[in-house]
């Protein structure tokens, strides 16, 4: 019983960062229809900009400051070089942009700064255990549990009390009302991207925290499972890309957990036959929105 | 007119022929990653090497006769860009083609170079399959996983460990078998695995896995694993965090300034190297010349790794004293106790594997503590 404690208690760990993940492609596709394969770029700035602040001297909680300012500036100028020009154009121009800005910054990275992982110097209070009766968690795995819940309420707060989050609403709703009601459509995109930024750059700065380094193509594993987590969770719903996270999460934990040993080396296909399993059931996904995006 | 054209003609024919008389270069292409998964490995050989190239041309080239002239080509750690990349060399007249640190692009490239009858060295691929899986102009520059297997299952041994967990992802060969062949020769050598637990790369998440690891009863003596960044990191910070304190071994994969980041979390851990620069060596003394050079120590002993290829390239190159591709392979394939920065390299008597010695390397207070360094009984090393 214990261990199938700690397990679910690992499980609410992992789907926590997907779920912000996940969260995080959900807001940019709910506006504008983008799925932005250069989010993991985002967490990979967030890496750099965190290792280049401990490097300048400046303490870790100021360094993660500026890792999240930079995020969200990186995400934003996103949008304004790359997005900009070809938004409203068809799914596959978006798509194809979002792979294009994500391979030209991974070699960026790679020249400019450096192909080898670069360490970054965590806490070591960070290394430290917290224990509950039976069960142990490890520091990141408790931080990453109470900052995907503050983060959620955070958001859940922003758009239903903003009027900046009220917008973003109605842009998802519908884009063109919102433009005739004499919103400027640049402003709202603007702003799903920085809240974008912010959430990838929370989950970057978690993702940093657990390896104690930074590499150019760092960003590649975790945008994959947040696409699978939005897709379960239906693509475009905010809430489904959080139940989507957490879903996989747990699918993903309780396998590792409990296959036999000689089925173990194919998890990863039996959690994405599971996926698909409930993509069968519910071909929209789990939280499914009906309305189309238009723009 | 007609008569000046056939002169001009027949002039140009007498220059080329009489250009073998002129020094020779050796062409030597590289198929090797710029960019993508491999450059992490591949760009760091890549600057030893080049080092050594240049050292070798300041001196008016190999044995003072052949320079060395080099057409570097990306192949985005892709294995059929690799393949593409190296008919791209072989067309353009290379005599011998330097491949990406890992087997799949060099099987790749060496399908072509093999039939072209042109020889081919892997920057660092470790598989001990790799020339099997080519033929004979197929070699790498690195120790093999099962050398560095043995080194380690011999040191478990001697250290008095019973039993054993390895932890293995099927995702590249290295992070599978190097753990499989540790376990090998440990039950070999009489002492039992007691489970293999497995990860996906990437993943960083080892809770489960580590929840097991815990639960484990009786617990293991010592814990073998390959992997490496990011995932190694994460597997020692979430072991350690549940409370278990096996001790840990490692493989060359965590040679990197990440792992000694990471401060009481590795201590006592011991892993595998390529090299280790005890006071005196070749490669303390490499290290120092790499520092003056670029100004910062090396910070992976695949820089040394890429010059060594240099010095087998030199050693190769002067006692077939041609450059004719099929002599090259000879002078590869008999090279003998070759004296490079990390330790003496041997091919003769291998299938293209080198003999080359590994270092075990244990963690102590941030810094590297020798355990040992040699090269392992033959009798001990699993075959392939």
């Amino acid at each position: 019983m214990d261990i199938f404690l700690q397990q679910l208690l690992n499980a609410l760990s992992l789907g926590g960062t997907y779920a912000l993940l996940a969260l995080g492609l959900a807001v940019v596709f709910s506006i504008i229809g983008l799925i932005n394969f250069a989010h993991g770029e985002l967490m990979t700035v967030t890496g750099y900009a965190v290792c280049f602040a401990l490097i300048w001297g400046l303490p870790f909680p100021l360094a993660v400051i500026a890792g999240l300012a930079v995020a969200m500036t990186a995400a934003f100028l996103m949008e304004r070089v790359a997005f900009r020009p070809v938004r409203g154009a068809s799914g596959t121009t978006l798509l194809l942009t979002s792979f294009a800005v994500s391979a030209i910054l991974r070699v960026l990275f790679q020249n400019l700064i450096s192909a080898r992982p670069i360490p970054v110097a965590i806490p070591a209070s960070l290394s430290g255990v917290v224990t509950i009766g039976p069960l142990h968690l490890g520091m990141i795995q408790l931080i990453s549990i109470i900052v995907t819940l503050a983060m959620l309420l955070g958001l859940n707060l922003f758009l239903h009390r903003t009027m900046a989050g009220r917008a973003m609403r109605a842009a998802a709703e519908d884009f063109a009302v919102l433009r005739l009601m004499g919103l400027r459509a640049n402003s709202v995109v603007a702003t799903a991207f920085a809240i974008s930024g912010l959430l990838a750059g929370v989950a970057g700065v978690l993702w940093v925290a657990q390896r104690g380094s930074v590499d150019p193509l760092m960003g590649a594993l975790p945008v994959l499972k947040a696409f699978i987590a939005a897709i379960i969770g239906g693509l475009g719903s905010l809430s489904g890309a959080v139940a989507g996270g957490f879903l996989l999460g747990f699918i993903e934990v309780i396998l590792q957990a409990y296959l036999p040993e000689s089925l173990l080396p194919y998890r990863d296909a039996f959690a994405i036959l599971l996926v698909i399993a409930v993509l069968l059931f519910r071909p929209q996904g789990l939280l499914a929105r009906k309305t189309l995006v238009k723009l | 007119m007609k008569k000046s054209k056939l002169l001009l003609l027949s002039t140009a024919f007498v220059a080329l022929a009489s250009a073998p008389l002129m020094a020779e270069d050796l062409v030597i292409g590289l198929a090797t990653a710029q960019t993508g998964g491999l450059a992490p490995y591949d760009q760091p050989n890549l600057a030893g090497l080049q080092m050594k190239i240049e050292e070798i041309n300041a001196a008016g080239g190999i044995a003072g006769k052949f320079p060395i002239k080099t057409i570097i080509k990306d192949t985005r750690s892709d294995s059929a860009q690799t393949a593409m990349v190296a008919q791209e060399l072989v067309d353009a007249g290379a005599q011998l083609i330097i491949t990406p640190c890992d087997a799949d692009p060099s099987i790749a490239a060496g399908m072509i170079t093999q039939g072209a009858g042109i020889p081919a060295i892997s920057f660092c691929a470790t598989t001990p399959t790799l020339p099997l899986a080519v033929g004979d102009y197929m070699f790498s520059n690195y120790p093999a996983d099962n050398v560095q297997a043995a080194m380690l299952a011999a040191h478990a041994i001697e250290a008095g460990y019973k039993t054993a967990y390895i932890l293995t992802s099927p995702d590249t060969a290295y992070t599978l078998k190097l753990p499989q062949y540790f376990g090998q020769v440990f039950a070999a050598k009489g002492g039992s695995i007691l489970g293999e637990g497995t990860f996906t790369m990437g993943q960083q998440d080892f809770g489960a896995e580590v929840t097991k690891i815990a639960a484990m009863d009786p617990k293991p003596d010592v814990i073998m694993t390959s992997a490496y960044e990011p995932d190694f990191p994460a597997f020692v910070r979430q072991l350690r965090g549940a409370g278990v304190t096996t001790p840990i071994l490692g493989s060359d994969g965590i040679d990197s300034p990440t792992t000694f980041g990471l401060g009481d979390l590795v201590e006592g851990v011991v892993f595998s190297t390529a090299g280790h620069a005890t006071a005196g060596s070749p490669l303390e003394a490499f290290n120092a010349k790499w520092r003056e050079k670029t100004g910062a120590a090396p910070d992976t002993i695949y820089i040394a790794n890429g010059y060594d290829l240099g010095n087998i390239i030199e050693a190769a190159v002067t006692a077939a004293d041609s450059l004719d591709p099929a002599a090259i392979r000879e002078g590869i394939a008999n090279l003998e106790n070759l004296q490079g920065v990390t330790g003496p390299i041997t091919y003769k008597g291998t299938n293209g594997m080198p003999l080359r010695s590994v270092s075990l390397v244990r963690i102590k207070a941030g810094d590297r503590d020798l355990v040992i360094q040699g090269q392992p009984d033959p009798a001990d090393i699993p075959a392939p």
